[in-house]
């Protein structure tokens, strides 16, 4: 499974990955060979491409940032995964989670699970939101001037970030 | 069980007579795991793989589970053995001719299957027959579910379930509908429902999956999102999108038989007669004609032929199949007769 395929044939296996920035913002595009060639990426620095998506492009050969911080666990950096499109462990995920978030929201359209959870992992989720419940909550009460409470609220928080860490 | 026993008794899902069956050969569930405390597959050493493999194999013999599994190591399976689990649609073909330690655990009706050790280290599946998606996913949720109680699952509340490849990550649910389409092929219609189903983010192939061209009409589509979405929703969706093709491939169907109805007859008679008399035959060829029988037996252009006879021909004429059966190995050649003599038999006094 996982094979990218050209974004604007659709039809060949994407071998380049590239960042497009658009106003300002970066996001990725996967090519095939002849897309890519099309696109003017072999040529050296090419800023006017106008026909694709009239966005200036990177090669790929440029490093985006971040790309040389390694997995303390698997030891694998951002561009070997792109290279191999398989990350080497789940603590990849949080490693490069910037660069994931992008990636998941171009294949996915949501970068956030909304399906089953494993029942380890339900008491995590369940501390997570409530994590999020009260930071809302806090807000509130920092505002109406309630102090004590707001102190209550703080220690809570605190205890379900340690506890979350772990 | 042993792998002779695949050979005497086709699978539940292999007969082709499920619901809906005369367009959906099968609908399939796959739920991509991995281990929480293992790496991922690209970077595990074989000591690393033969840990996972030995670690997973009691909790996938256990007997408590919702289906009583047999788990086969690979390694210890002939290249042979592996194609046929192939063409029985139980591993893929990377897991088949992969490296190292991995495994398939069976259930006894074949529509169940847990691959260890191939992109995820595990990928559960569950095939029915016709179209059966909620059965499938029902079948497929309980074993996971049995399974996280006794394995750790690498999860995160943000992504869901971590897969080695982020096109799977979230649910980790890929669902695959099989249909036979030989009308929308024949009326040039398929390149219009390829582009719909793309624009819905469904990816259609061949087969036996990925980089596999289409064969014999069969199409395989796939939903592409596995993140941000519940697997309900993911089903559901599907659910709405199958009964269109239907629609549309049924339609079709009846245009053939009304505009030119000895046209049809024809194509399908010669099929029939060519498949009845060859004395070599390909597997493209053979392929195509069974395709072609199939839909003049479903549209009652042939009859006394069963539809699960024609279903159980285009999986026992496959090059492993053929072999098992011979107890010989064949070069291509002589597959190409043995084949021929094969479906002849099959369809002598019918």
């Amino acid at each position: 499974m996982g094979i990218m395929i050209c974004e604007k044939c659709k039809n060949n296996q994407a071998t380049y990955h590239l960042t497009v920035i658009e106003k300002g913002e970066p996001s990725e595009l996967q090519l095939c060979e002849s897309c890519a060639k099309q696109a003017g990426v072999s040529v050296k620095f090419d800023l006017s491409i106008g026909d694709l998506l009239g966005s200036l492009i990177e090669t790929a050969a440029k490093p985006p940032k971040g790309s040389q911080v390694r997995c303390p666990e698997c030891g694998i950096t951002y561009a070997e995964f792109k290279a191999k499109a398989r990350l080497g462990c789940a603590n990849d995920y949080e490693v490069f989670r910037s660069e994931l978030l992008r990636l998941l929201e171009k294949i996915h359209g949501s970068t956030t699970h909304a399906g089953k959870s494993p029942m380890t992992a339900d008491a995590q989720v369940k501390k997570e939101n409530e994590l999020n419940r009260l930071k809302r909550d806090l807000d509130g009460v920092v505002k109406s001037e309630d102090f004590e409470k707001a102190a209550q609220i703080r220690d809570r928080i605190r205890a379900l970030e340690t506890e979350l860490e772990r | 069980m042993k792998i002779d026993e695949l050979l005497s008794q086709p699978g539940e899902w292999l007969k082709g007579t499920g619901p809906e069956g005369d367009v959906v050969i099968s609908s399939r569930v796959r739920l991509a795991r991995n281990l929480r405390r293992f790496p991922f597959m690209t970077v595990a050493t074989p000591a690393v793989k033969s840990e996972i493999a030995r670690f997973v194999k009691p909790k996938l013999s256990d007997p408590r589970l919702p289906r009583k599994l047999a788990y086969w190591s690979l390694e210890d399976l002939p290249a042979l053995d592996r194609t046929l689990l192939v063409e029985r649609h139980l591993i893929s073909r990377e897991h088949a001719q992969g490296e190292g330690d991995r495994g398939v655990a069976l259930g006894a009706d074949e529509s169940i299957s847990v691959m260890v050790n191939e992109e995820d280290h595990l990928r559960l599946q569950v095939i029915r027959s016709g179209l059966q998606l909620d059965e499938a996913y029902e079948e497929i949720d309980r074993m996971d579910s049995a399974l996280e109680g006794s394995l750790n699952f690498a999860f995160a509340a943000r992504f869901g379930y971590l897969t080695s490849c982020p096109t799977n990550a979230g649910t980790g649910l890929r669902i695959s509908v099989m249909l036979h389409l030989p009308a929308a092929v024949l009326a040039k219609q398929m390149d219009k429902i390829l582009q719909s189903l793309q624009r819905l983010n469904y990816t259609v192939r061949g087969l036996y999956g990925e980089g596999t061209s289409p064969l014999g009409d069969f199409y395989q589509i796939s939903n592409q999102v596995t993140l941000g979405k519940a697997e309900r929703d993911i089903i559901a969706e599907m659910k709405k999108v199958v009964p269109e093709i239907l629609k549309f491939e049924r339609f079709h169907r009846h245009k053939l038989l009304e505009d030119d109805p000895r046209r049809l007859e024809d194509r399908v008679w010669r099929a029939y007669a060519i498949l009845k008399n060859a004395r070599r035959i390909a597997s493209e060829e053979s392929t195509d004609l069974l395709s072609a029988l199939r839909l003049g037996v479903n549209l009652n252009v042939i009859t006394g032929i069963p539809a699960k006879l024609v279903n159980e021909l285009f999986i026992y004429t496959q090059p492993a199949h053929l072999q098992r059966i011979e107890r010989k190995t064949l070069d291509p050649d002589e597959r190409d007769v043995v084949r021929a003599e094969f479906i002849r038999r099959r369809l002598e006094g019918l």
